[in-house]
């Protein structure tokens, strides 16, 4: 089970997002619940540096996976355009494949 | 960020397990039926621990099997309410 929490300010915007666990729905390689959480994840977190231009914290397991600690979010629209939408996404991932994913959100 | 879609996904392979091995069948048994004819020597049942006793001109060995001592017929038998036993018997010439 993957477990998805973003932390929002008192505006609603996200300050944090933490991903961890994992999909198991599907062996090693077939697993499509983890890899569209990981596209959508790791898309944000390149979008941010090289589209955005902003420099978050971001903390992973390479290792083993599973670990996807990104912080010190911008405020900025581009920055929480892209994070809401990597929530939308992830949102819509639960609805489909509920036993694989959970998504909350933290004020 | 590398664009690794298995992120989120157990390790490669699962982990290991500590199971996987087995060893040959040791053909344990009877080698000489009830009523059948032995030489001296020869083995009757192969077992560990005394599943079946020895009877009559029967011996056991370090490992438990069972030979006979004299050339002669096989004769399974009970011995007192639960245990089995077996004896050779030799045949008048």
């Amino acid at each position: 089970m993957i477990r998805a929490h973003f932390t929002l300010d008192s505006n609603r915007r996200i300050t944090t997002f933490l991903i961890t666990g994992h999909a198991d729905a599907g062996p090693y390689g077939q697993d499509i619940v983890c890899a569209a959480v990981s596209a959508l994840a790791i898309s944000t977190v390149n979008g941010l540096e090289k589209l955005v231009k902003v420099a978050p914290q971001v903390e992973s397991d390479n290792q083993n996976g599973g670990l996807l600690r990104v912080s010190q979010l911008g405020a900025d629209h581009d920055s929480q355009l892209l994070l809401n939408t990597l929530l939308n996404g992830l949102l819509d991932i639960q609805e489909s494949y509920p036993d694989n994913i959970k998504v909350k959100m933290l004020n | 960020m590398i664009m690794n879609l298995q992120f989120f996904s157990h390790h490669k392979g699962g982990g290991s397990t500590a199971n996987g091995r087995n060893s040959a069948g040791r053909r344990l048994g009877t080698k000489a039926a009830d009523g059948s004819m032995v030489t001296a020597g020869a083995i009757i049942y192969r077992q560990r621990g005394t599943h079946i006793n020895p009877g009559e001109n029967v011996c056991r060995g370090g490992d438990d099997t069972l030979y006979a001592k004299v050339a002669g017929v096989v004769k399974f038998e009970r011995m007192g309410r639960s245990k089995r036993k077996v004896s050779v018997y030799p045949v008048a010439e």
